[in-house]
């Protein structure tokens, strides 16, 4: 009796993984990826690559293993800097987006700044923020902080000023304050901007903060790899490049997680539909 | 008799002009357009795209700003937003993120009203219109003519004196048209609320209104002010009665005479 309950309790689920599978969700990927890992591991094995060039899938498998604790802070270590940086670019640009809306003086005066440090490459400026900041978290927080900043700045703008017109007449109509109008209308409506921003940011910071440590850090992945590259440490280098790799992802979908959170009732989903993958 | 005291209108248009500039060219979109509503009345702004219909009405309600003339609503000028008013566009302009019955609200919220209290008047409102079961529907889940009920009722909830409606139906099939011009014409009936509406179509035009403002294109001037003394409720086969053609038949020939249309 207990037995049929629990299988058929079981049996939606089943269906519903069967299903998942059905339409190819994870098995096509996985099968992609496993097929990239298998012919990489036959050609390392095939023609005898030395492993100071390229490792094999299974002996980087092995490396992660093996160092996985000093991986790991270290890539605690880049995390901070990538959190801290990104956060510092969404809590300043956003805001800074807002007044470049609603004053036509400071959106003239802060535009061609905003430009040169854009145009600039930053990477350029790195040496400069050891010189000025050291070896510590400032200079790598800094460093992504200034790379991320421009997407979210941008993206914002242009969500913010996309309000329709009549919207905001119809507020006016309504006797709605500055106050109103921006948080029941105008900021909802960039939302999707916004986060199209946020969601290049985030690689960009992570871009940021490896780029910082592989000029001038002692601590992080980016260290890692320079200092494994330095001892021609190839295996090193590649298993924390799979770190990041991981760690990419795993900022990512943290944005997408925190936009599928904060956005909803939007129609993307239904033009798709309707769409048929037009 | 609908006139109110002093014989004065309700909203009294003085001799409004507007005059927009655009790469160094001035356009005049109005020019001198004096005319009164009534409260209680219905009054339709007809004319080409183009004739500043639309402009006027903004003005009407202190949105934009005439460069000479005056508006007056019960005896006082205009000179910010007049804020006793429900507004209904050619697009529903529903915010895609709000439920249908939290746009309606919207209009609560906005005006810092208790919520709580409207929320049963909304789904009482909402379910007047064809909406019953629909509260909790996003926009994006309601088709172009329910969006548009949604929209009238965002209009209506907080039971402003003046209803301002901006080619409301314009994007709609003509079927969905003619029921919302019926239902429209119900609510009106009950709520009897001063409406002022933008259309180019002279049927809509005469089948809704108490008199018709018609307005020749660039500069928008007043060519007529028409009286529709058709009898209410109308229904919609009052448009193949002898006195509904007869109207509809006089404005085309104006805008024929304005060489608005032409056969050639």
């Amino acid at each position: 009796m207990n037995d049929r309950a629990q299988s058929s309790a079981s049996l939606p689920m089943l269906q519903k993984a069967l299903a998942w599978t059905v339409r190819g969700v994870w098995i096509a990927p996985a099968l992609s990826l496993l097929g990239c890992l298998a012919a990489w591991e036959a050609a390392v094995r095939y023609f005898d690559v030395p492993i100071y060039l390229v490792p094999a899938p299974s002996q980087i498998a092995g490396q992660l293993l093996v160092s996985y604790p000093q991986f790991l802070q270290a890539t605690f270590s880049s995390a901070i800097s990538i959190i801290v940086g990104f956060g510092l670019a969404v809590i300043v640009g956003i805001p800074a987006a807002t007044m470049m809306i609603y004053s036509k003086v400071f959106r003239r005066s802060i535009y061609p700044i905003l430009l040169t440090a854009q145009v600039l490459p930053k990477v350029a400026l790195a040496p400069l923020f050891i010189v000025w900041f050291g070896f510590g978290l400032l200079p790598k927080v800094l460093m992504t902080f200034l790379i991320s900043f421009f997407p979210i700045v941008i993206d914002s703008l242009i969500g913010l000023n996309s309000v329709r017109p009549e919207s905001l007449l119809l507020l006016r109509s309504m006797g709605s304050t500055r106050w109103q109008a921006f948080w029941k209308v105008r900021l909802p409506t960039a939302l999707p901007s916004i986060f199209g921003g946020l969601r290049v940011a985030i690689t960009f910071a992570v871009v940021g903060t490896i780029v910082a440590e592989f000029v001038g850090s002692d601590s992080g992945l980016g260290y890692i790899l320079v200092v494994a590259r330095g001892n021609l440490d190839t295996l090193t280098v590649f298993a924390a490049i799979l770190w990041l790799i991981a760690m990419g992802f795993l900022f990512y979908f943290a944005v997408e997680v925190a936009e599928r959170l904060c956005i909803k009732g939007r129609a993307a989903r239904r033009s798709h539909e309707l769409g048929a993958g037009l | 008799m609908r006139e109110g005291r002093h014989g004065a209108a309700l909203i009294d248009v003085r001799s409004v002009s507007k005059i927009f500039q655009s790469d160094g060219a001035t356009v005049k979109a109005l020019h001198d357009v004096t005319f009164g509503i009534a409260a209680g009345e219905f009054v339709s702004l007809l004319g080409p795209s183009g004739c500043g219909k639309t402009t006027l009405m903004m003005i009407l309600v202190g949105l934009a700003s005439a460069d000479s003339g005056e508006i007056r609503i019960a005896d006082r000028r205009i000179s910010a937003p007049f804020t006793d008013v429900g507004i209904v566009f050619q697009n529903p302009e529903l915010l895609d993120w709000r439920t249908a019955i939290e746009n309606v609200l919207l209009q609560i919220e906005v005006r810092r009203l208790p919520v709580q209290e409207f929320s049963g008047q909304a789904k009482a409102l909402l379910a007047r219109v064809g909406l019953a079961g629909f509260e909790n529907r996003f926009p994006a889940e309601l088709s172009g003519g329910m969006k548009q009920r949604v929209a009238l009722c965002r209009a209506l909830i907080h039971d402003p004196g003046i209803l301002l409606m901006d080619e409301p139906f314009g994007a709609l099939d003509a079927l969905t048209r003619d029921q919302m011009n019926l239902d429209l014409q119900h609510l009106w009936l009950e709520k009897r609320k001063t409406a002022v509406l933008v259309t180019h179509s002279i049927e809509e035009a005469v089948f809704l209104s108490d008199r018709i403002v018609v307005m020749t294109p660039r500069p928008g001037t007043i060519a007529e002010i028409i009286t529709i003394d058709l009898p209410r409720p109308r229904a919609l086969d009052c448009k193949d009665t002898p006195k509904f053609v007869a109207f509809t038949g006089h404005i085309r020939k104006k805008f024929f005479d304005l060489g608005v249309l032409a056969n050639e």
